[in-house]
């Protein structure tokens, strides 16, 4: 492998070197900011006050903190098991070779590329509308007359309102990446599998999903991350002050860094740097648990 | 790959008859997306009263609606800004990223591992406590108060975001690879790096072509960092633009004005994608991925 | 123009899709060609932009940050002052429009970090309490034109309060806080003087009822403000902010105010949808639509509904009404204005502010008026937009100013929860009990 030293490094290099600079020094800072209170995100370190462990203390302290916690665990839980079932779903019907193949798949990866801001307005302001929405009109129409009467956007129904539409966005990106892993699995094995008497069931049970690992895992951190990150979505549902219901820790940030809402209230960028600290650790422990349940066998296909 | 496409045969009704469930959950799932998108569509050809109280287009066509959105904001500047943005970046990314996949994928050395780790754990960090510290010192360097610098920043900025999804999206891909090839390249006295480019590199195709697509979208979606970095008007991108726009529809209850610029903004986007989701076809099937 | 989007549409539907297909050897050659192509065009269009756009910094002229958006009847006012003043003075002024958003979040570190801005403006409290360091005292300069004598007294008052004794900044865009209504509903239910007590509120409520109409509407985004105002009519606006900030929910006053919102709800004086309103479905589909008669929110409504409402909708506006044995009257209220200020660190401080003469007197003031039916700032200016006018009185009245929401809104980790239960207290879900005990849970 020693011919192969040169060559590593040079491909490595510019990928490093970007890192290093994007993200590795604004993150040690950061994680030495997590320690101090800091009024202003561009303070100079001059007027950083040391606080050790004390932002940490306080954001456990605060039930609103908690909520926001709770909420990002219930999307991400919640919103996985619908997002990956579905994803997989339309990937295996789509990869069956049904006609309008193409068709089917460039609309349903369709809503991921709609501005969320447009995305979340339509869902608002006409498909949950308690006069006129969609839900309404099609349960009215079913003539389930208690589901029609829901108020989807009062505080009980909020959430998995705020979950329904985010899922649907986010169903064909994962569609996507599970659909080119099934079709890099060789016919060959299907055909094999069919002439030994297989059916679609069994085939999907021990030939797919085994050699589906590492899109499992690609599509688990992909979800994982996007999670985290999830502000936008929580934003719109509430529009100008946060919301129990919809409120996540990145919420949570922006309010602390930039103040909240048309108050003006205290700010503090360093408890803002403690909740960055705490969601990395939450991505990095879903990752080591993803590289250690879904270990890669290893399989060449 | 020379096999010729299957799927081009004559009507099997007892094929389309066992896959009928498929086709029935799939027209469920888009009927419903069409709603909404038709809905949007509708609404930006109404008036903000006729959206409100559910009675779509009952007044006839608004083009009016459009006119205001095109006229009032420069709609085409935000589109030539998003273009250049995306396109240099999603180049370069793949120029950066895939030789750095390829090598973390398929060689062992010391710091592997902890470049992975970094690697993935960076896609966890949520950017604004990226883009804060690193605007204070590009700041006082003064690159924010000239347009050229600035806008060289903005894409060295979309680049950086993006390497560590994209490095690990491709290591993926060329860890699915087989070695064979390689092995068949080395036997007959290729170098490495050679290998790569002319092997490796065309094989990942169906990886390169998703993640470009995904990179495209994100930088063309891009909001947080423009909006703090892109420190003069000239320079936003459509994220920004698009909502600066809908802010001042919603301000004013233009709503039927919000939506024409939601579907002037998405338009082109829808178009661009439908012309590369078809690639995405053609790569998936045609890539040589077969044992 | 067009022609030239076409053509980077293609070359970029070209680069990426060459990079996509290039199945053999001649990948990289391919991939990297298109890119250096769109590499050079890129360079030529960000020249031909930075040529039209005075650069920030170099000197020359003033730089402004401004709130609004270009497309805003603000914005566009703003522009013809900036564009006036510039052809009278030959100053040159680099307008830039950040939008609410990007001013929040960009004008802080871009002061820090020395980016040269000459004046900026923003909402009062923001301005004067997140941004105060900044400021520059405006006192001389104020002086020195005798801006006062056209100014409303009122607001030029509370800029020196929030600004710790002296003027640091200069208000335009007046704005009141107050209940509104659909004058038509009121005359149909036979109510025909506003209420100014809580009895009065009731009774006109349960004639409006009467007449089958919703009497009360609010969305998500001002429920904290009814709360905010009733606790402040009761104790006052510093006291209702000790609770809000020191978490003493056990304070009669909290328990009082959810029982007089109760009572209502009870009543049925609120919409049906009262609980499930995200913002703007209460204002735009049963206030502007006729459903229901009363919201209280800011005089800017009138302008946000406008193309609902239609020409023929008469508005009126009343102050929230005065509790028995309250501290407060309707003489209180959140009032204020968007504010411009100058950064203390500006070489050219009078050339601003003669621009901030431009933007908030006169001409201009009254144009900023009438393109977004608002409140003029120049005391000259006596005529009120015809959608507003009804704002005068009520404006005209005030003593005491509260902040927003009347301090409801001053700790922001209680923000959400004292939302999540108003709502569900005026949606009837839960009793006055039940709303005191879920403020008491959250704690802080």
């Amino acid at each position: 492998m020693k011919r192969n030293k040169g060559m590593i490094i040079l491909f490595l290099t510019p990928a490093v070197l970007m890192f290093s600079i994007i993200f590795l020094y604004p993150i040690v800072r950061t994680i030495v900011m997590s320690f101090f209170k800091i009024d202003g995100i561009t303070d100079p370190v001059a007027k950083w006050q040391f606080t050790g462990l004390s932002n940490f203390v306080r954001l456990a302290n605060t039930s609103l903190f908690r909520i926001s916690m709770w909420n990002l665990f219930r999307i991400w839980l919640i919103g996985g098991i619908i997002v990956m079932s579905l994803a997989l779903l339309f990937a295996v019907i789509i990869t069956s070779g049904i006609r309008f193949k193409s068709f089917f798949r460039a609309v349903i990866y369709l809503p991921n590329i709609v501005s969320a801001v447009a995305l979340a307005t339509m869902w608002l302001q006409y498909v949950y509308s308690p006069k006129f929405g969609l839900l309404k009109t099609v349960f009215t129409n079913l003539g389930l007359t208690s589901l029609a009467k829901i108020q989807w956007l009062d505080n009980d129904h909020k959430f998995a309102a705020l979950l329904l539409a985010y899922c649907f966005g986010m169903v064909g990106y994962h569609m996507l990446i599970f659909a080119s892993g099934i079709e890099r699995i060789s016919s060959d094995y299907f055909e094999a599998a069919t002439l030994d008497g297989a059916n679609k069931f069994n085939q999907f049970r021990y030939i797919t999903m085994p050699l589906l690992k590492g899109v499992f895992k690609t599509n688990i951190t992909m979800w994982s991350v996007t999670s985290v990150g999830f502000f936008v979505w929580s934003q719109l549902f509430s529009t100008v002050t946060a919301d129990t219901q919809t409120i996540t820790p990145m919420v949570y940030m922006y309010m602390q860094i930039f103040g909240a809402g048309n108050s003006i209230t205290e700010r503090n960028s360093g408890l803002g740097a403690a909740i960055g600290v705490l969601l990395s650790v939450c991505v990095v422990a879903v990752f080591w648990l993803c590289n250690h349940l879904l270990r890669d066998d290893d399989l060449e296909f | 790959m020379a096999k010729t496409k299957k799927y081009r045969e004559p009507i099997n009704w007892k094929k389309e008859l066992r896959l009928a469930p498929g086709y029935f959950i799939l027209l469920i799932w888009i009927s419903f997306t069409f709603i909404l998108l038709g809905w949007v569509l509708l609404a930006s050809f109404s008036t903000t009263k006729e959206i409100f109280s559910n009675k779509l287009l009952s007044s006839g066509l608004h083009f009016e609606n459009y006119v205001k959105a095109w006229v009032n904001s420069d709609v085409a500047g935000i589109f030539r800004n998003s273009l250049i943005y995306s396109i240099i970046s999603c180049v370069l990314l793949i120029l950066i990223c895939a030789p750095a996949a390829y090598v973390l994928a398929r060689f062992v050395f010391p710091g592997n591992k902890i470049i992975q780790t970094g690697f993935v754990s960076a896609m966890g960090v949520p950017v604004v406590m990226i883009v804060l510290p690193l605007f204070g010192i590009v700041a006082n360097m003064g690159i924010l108060n000239h347009v050229m610098s600035n806008a060289i920043l903005l894409i060295f900025l979309y680049i950086g975001i993006n390497v560590p999804y994209t490095t690990i999206f491709l290591m993926t891909f060329f860890g699915n690879l087989s070695r064979a090839f390689e092995e068949a390249a080395a036997i007959d006295g290729c170098p490495p790096t050679k290998t790569f480019w002319l092997i490796m590199l065309p094989m990942a195709q169906p990886g390169i072509i998703t993640v470009t697509i995904f990179n495209f979208i994100n930088i063309w979606n891009e909001y947080f960092i423009s909006l703090i970095f892109a420190n003069s008007d000239k320079l936003r991108p459509i994220a920004v633009g698009l909502y600066s726009m809908i802010n001042s529809m919603k301000y004013t209850g233009d709503w039927a004005g919000m939506f024409a610029a939601v579907v002037i903004v998405f338009l082109p986007t829808f178009i661009l994608y439908l012309f590369l989701s078809e690639k995405i076809i053609a790569g998936v099937t045609g890539g040589g991925v077969k044992g | 123009m067009r022609k030239k989007v076409m053509a980077l549409v293609l070359t970029s539907a070209m680069a990426v899709s060459l990079a996509a297909c290039g199945g053999g050897g001649q990948t990289a050659e391919t991939t990297a060609a298109p890119a250096a192509d769109t590499a050079t065009t890129a360079p030529a269009a960000g020249d031909s932009q930075g040529e039209t756009a005075a650069p920030a910094g170099d000197g020359s002229g003033l730089v402004y940050w401004s709130m609004w958006e270009a497309t805003e009847p603000q914005g566009q006012a703003i522009q013809a002052a900036v564009d006036k003043f510039s052809a009278d003075t030959g100053i040159s002024v680099d307008l830039q429009f950040k939008g609410r958003t990007g001013i929040r979040e960009g004008l802080q570190p871009a002061l820090d970090a020395g980016t040269n801005i000459d004046l900026f403006d923003e909402d009062i409290d923001r301005v004067n309490t997140t941004w105060g360091q900044y400021l520059m005292d405006l006192e001389e300069l104020a002086k020195a034109v005798d801006y006062e004598a056209s100014a409303n007294a009122g607001l030029i008052a509370a800029c020196r309060e929030v600004g710790g004794g002296t003027l640091k900044s200069i208000p335009y865009q007046p704005n009141v806080f107050a209940f509104f209504y659909n004058q038509a509903i009121f005359d149909e239910a036979g109510v025909t003087a506003v209420p100014t007590t809580w009895a009065e509120l009731d009774a006109a409520c349960a004639k409006i009822k009467e007449a089958g109409y919703t009497p009360i509407t609010c969305d998500d985004a001002y429920i904290t403000c009814m709360f905010g105002y009733h606790m402040s009519r009761l104790v006052g606006e510093p006291k209702t902010e000790e609770i809000v900030k020191g978490g003493q929910w056990d304070d009669p006053s909290v328990a009082a105010t959810a029982e007089a919102y109760a009572d209502f709800a009870s009543k049925g004086y609120f919409s049906e949808t009262i609980a499930s309103n995200v913002w703007p479905a209460g204002q735009n589909q049963e206030l502007a639509m006729g459903t229901a008669a009363m919201y209280l929110n800011g005089s800017w409504l009138p302008n946000e509904v406008k193309d609902m409402a239609g020409d023929d909708f008469v508005w009126g506006c009343f102050s929230y009404p005065a509790l028995e044995g309250g501290t407060d009257g309707v003489d209180a209220a959140n009032y204020g204005a968007q504010v411009l200020a100058i950064n203390k660190d500006s070489q050219k401080a009078e050339d601003a502010f003669k621009l901030i003469c431009y933007i908030t007197q006169g001409e201009f003031d009254k144009m900023l008026s009438e393109l977004s039916i608002g409140i003029p700032a120049d005391s000259n200016n006596t005529e009120w937009p015809a959608l507003i006018s009804c704002v005068k009185p009520v404006m005209d009245s005030m003593n005491t100013r509260y902040p927003w929401a009347a301090g409801a809104e001053a700790n922001a980790d209680m923000t959400p929860i004292i939302k999540e239960n108003f709502l569900k207290l005026c949606g009837g879900s839960i009793d006055a009990q039940g709303f005191v005990d879920a403020l008491k849970k959250a704690g802080n």
